[in-house]
């Protein structure tokens, strides 16, 4: 970020208004190229994207003479295809569902990792862990391994156990799909959020622990009335990325639908991918306007989820 | 002052670099590509060739953007031949194997770029339909070098076809989509013939289920196929399409489709955990291990799964059966090909079709055909792979050939709910009208 008075300090020339004014050429010389870049790598791309959704388009670098002017068209036509609004319901799904279950987890081991247990480097390598490997190698292993009605890991601990339900549930038929992908991408992301909430606990003085605890409040009370308010500002945080990934949700998506998608697992951007580069082996309709709509829409989603988060966690009220 | 100037040269050398790091633009792109473009593909031959000696180097080179991923057999098939290729005629050539991602999601902006690209290859359908308008025609290069004395008639026929009556790929690789299935488990049950209609095709499967054995597998990836081709043998694969696209599941063959399936699903010859398969499960643990009879895929599928399957066994392949009233017969299905093309703006046409003439013929095809199991181009290497002996006569057999899927895919909105339904429908969990009513709901 630009900020003109440690410039005026590091050029040693800035003496109050005049000075600033004199500089006037200096700010400009350095301000152009933030300027230039941001225009060219973030302002054009999203004009261009939000003009192409009022355009039928047909290759995504076609060029503006081939676009055809559809108006809303595009925008009804998502409104009216099942398959989009079950991609949107799907999404919300794993942001809202997916988001309980990994940022519960991420703080349950977030706070019994900084108790002072022991091991407790060892135990958040092992949870860290899924993010190293690559999600193509952790999805076949899910998909083809512990979710497989034949010999998979579910099968074999439900059979141990005697649970028949755990022995015979079918976790990749159309009915059940949807939970698989939930649980094996829950899975991988647990320890990048759990280091996000550790580090914001780590940062709590022990002062606070110790005079709560003098006044004879138990561990929960002290999670409850202690970590839990100073970490506003990691959970905005946490939510924040959380969003922004399952926005983007693509590779898992892929991964448990392989050659042509699913209504289990498809997400707005495999439709839009589908309508920008075509759908499976077959050759289907293309129309990349349809597509820069999905990333409108998109767009507008993740703005309004952000909007609502800054509402509840305003996290400038407490200063620790 | 002097700080002045000295903080304006920064920042020209900021900027500078910054420009620099955004790469070049406009009429230098290609000279500012070339190098850039070059260093995957010197990584990716470096096992095949000799780098000092790669002619790739020069910048002058002939630049074959390929669908394959560097490390399948097919590419090291090309590179081996590419190679002795360079050696014969001197031509350099840099082959860039991007695989069917990258070709697809990178090749029409390349071009659109005006990226130094002389030929590419992918499927027939989409070389010609999607990426047609860049293609050269290719009607002068084949008569000035007699090309079609070797090839396979029906396959440039079909490039003919979809090029819009004219020719602007050269078929390689060639593909047929049909029921493949395990001929010792036929033997054990019985039969001695493939079925060719739907009763045969009944009682087939009674007698595989009855020796204790699966009669039919599938995976989510290629199920759709199986409502596709039964839709287009009972009205044809252009009605079908119609069917798809227009959403008319009041039409008769809908029901009617999904009676047959639940007939089959009904009488147990699904595998138990049809809804399950998720590609590729059913076609790696069911049929290739042994415990399925048949499984309707591609010519691919020996080699997918020959590591498992092992070298002793047997397949055995029949098209899709004719069925009672239907308009099509055993003579369509889907086949076609891997397609090169060449970029309408490469100069360097004429090297292109060398190499092109070079990979689909003689030795060069033969080698392809051998390290990936796949049919010969070249209809002089008459010697099919042992796996695919029996795949000659359905191939030969074709004349109405059948876009991807038989039409079932032919609608993008549609193509997951058909699968969600139809794999309900084998898998028993769903009756025929519920598979019709599912449809309908969807469309509306």
């Amino acid at each position: 970020m630009f900020d003109g008075a440690a410039l005026l300090h590091l050029t040693g020339i800035g003496k109050g208004v005049t000075g600033l004014k004199k500089n006037k050429t200096m700010i400009v010389v350095f301000l152009t190229p933030a300027v230039v870049m941001f225009s060219i790598i973030f302002l054009y791309p999203i004009i261009r994207t939000v003009l192409m959704s009022f355009f039928k388009i047909e290759g995504v670098t076609d060029a503006m003479s081939k676009w055809e002017f559809s108006g809303m068209a595009n925008y009804i036509k998502l409104f009216n295809t099942e398959l989009f609004r079950i991609s949107m319901w799907n999404i919300f799904r794993i942001w809202l569902f997916g988001g309980l279950i990994v940022m519960g987890l991420a703080l349950l081991f977030a706070a019994i990792l900084t108790s002072g247990i022991r091991f407790k480097n060892v135990f958040r390598a092992i949870i860290y862990m899924p993010n190293v490997v690559s999600a193509v190698a952790l999805a076949t292993m899910w998909l083809q391994y512990v979710f497989s009605p034949k010999f998979g890991l579910f099968r074999s601990i439900g059979k141990a156990l005697h649970w028949e339900w755990l022995e015979k549930f079918q976790w990749l038929d159309p009915s059940h799909l949807f939970i698989a992908l939930l649980v094996a991408y829950c899975f991988g992301m647990v320890g990048y959020h759990m280091l996000i909430f550790a580090s914001g606990i780590e940062r709590i003085g022990t002062e606070y622990y110790e005079a709560a605890t003098l006044d004879g409040a138990n561990r929960i009370q002290q999670f409850r009335y202690i970590t839990l308010p100073l970490l506003k500002g990691v959970t905005k945080t946490n939510i924040t990325m959380w969003s922004i990934s399952s926005a983007g949700f693509f590779l898992w998506s892929q991964l448990f639908s392989m050659v042509v998608s699913n209504t289990q697992t498809i997400t707005p951007v495999v439709y839009m991918y589908q309508n920008i580069f075509g759908a499976g082996n077959s050759m289907t309709e293309r129309n990349a306007g349809i597509g820069a709509a999905v990333g409108v829409l998109l767009s507008v989603c993740v703005v309004l989820i952000f909007v609502v988060c800054d509402k509840i966690f305003k996290d400038n009220d407490i200063e620790f | 002052m002097k700080k002045k100037m000295l903080s304006a040269l920064l920042c020209t050398a900021m900027v500078a670099a910054a420009l620099t790091g955004c790469g070049g633009s406009g009429d230098s792109a290609p000279a500012a590509e070339a190098p850039a473009a070059e260093a995957p593909a010197a990584e990716e031959e470096a096992p095949a060739a000799d780098a000092a000696e790669a002619p790739a180097a020069s910048g002058d080179s002939l630049v074959y953007w390929s669908m394959w991923d560097a490390a399948e057999p097919q590419a090291q098939a090309i590179s081996q031949s590419i190679e002795k290729f360079t050696a014969e005629t001197g031509i350099a050539v840099d082959v860039q194997f991007k695989g069917r991602t990258g070709i697809r999601e990178g090749l029409q902006p390349a071009l659109d770029a005006g990226t130094n690209i002389d030929l590419f290859d992918e499927d027939i359908d989409r070389v010609n339909t999607t990426w047609g308008s860049y293609l050269l025609d290719l009607e002068e290069l084949v008569k000035t070098n007699d090309y079609e004395a070797s090839a396979n008639a029906g396959l440039m026929a079909a490039c003919r076809e979809v090029g819009g009556g004219t020719l602007k790929s050269i078929p390689y690789q060639p593909n047929v989509f049909a029921y493949f299935y395990n001929i010792e488990i036929f033997e054990a049950a019985g039969v001695s013939a493939p079925p060719t209609t739907w009763a045969e095709f009944l009682d087939t499967c009674q007698k595989i289920k009855d020796a204790g054995y699966t009669p039919i597998t599938n995976d989510n990836a290629y199920i759709s196929s199986l409502f596709g081709y039964h839709m287009s043998r009972l009205i044809g694969e252009p009605a079908t399409e119609e069917v798809v696209k227009n959403g008319d599941w009041d039409n008769p063959a809908v029901l009617q489709t999904a009676q047959a399936y639940e007939e089959l699903a009904s009488k147990g010859y699904f595998s138990e955990t049809i809804e399950s398969n998720q590609w590729p499960a059913g076609q790696n643990t069911e049929l290739a291990m042994g415990t399925a009879a048949m499984y309707l895929n591609g010519s691919w599928l020996p080699n997918e799964v020959k590591d498992i399957a092992g070298e002793d066994f047997k397949w055995g392949c029949f098209s899709y059966p004719a069925v009672e009233g239907g308009v099509d017969g055993t003579e369509a299905s889907n086949y076609g090909a891997q397609v090169f093309a060449i970029n309408a703006k490469s100069t360097k046409a004429d090297q292109a079709f060398q190499l092109i003439t070079y990979l689909t013929k003689g030795e060069a095809d033969a080698l392809l055909s051998e390290m990936s199991v796949g049919i010969p181009a070249d209809s002089n290497n008459a010697e099919w792979p042992a796996l695919l002996s029996n795949v000659k006569p359905v191939m030969d057999s074709l004349s109405t050939r059948y876009p991807w899927g038989a039409g079932a895919e032919a609608n993008a909105d549609m193509t997951p709910i058909i699968i969600e339904n139809f794999t309900k429908l084998c898998g028993g969990s769903l009756d025929a009208q519920g598979f019709v009513d599912a449809l309908k709901a969807a469309g509306n």
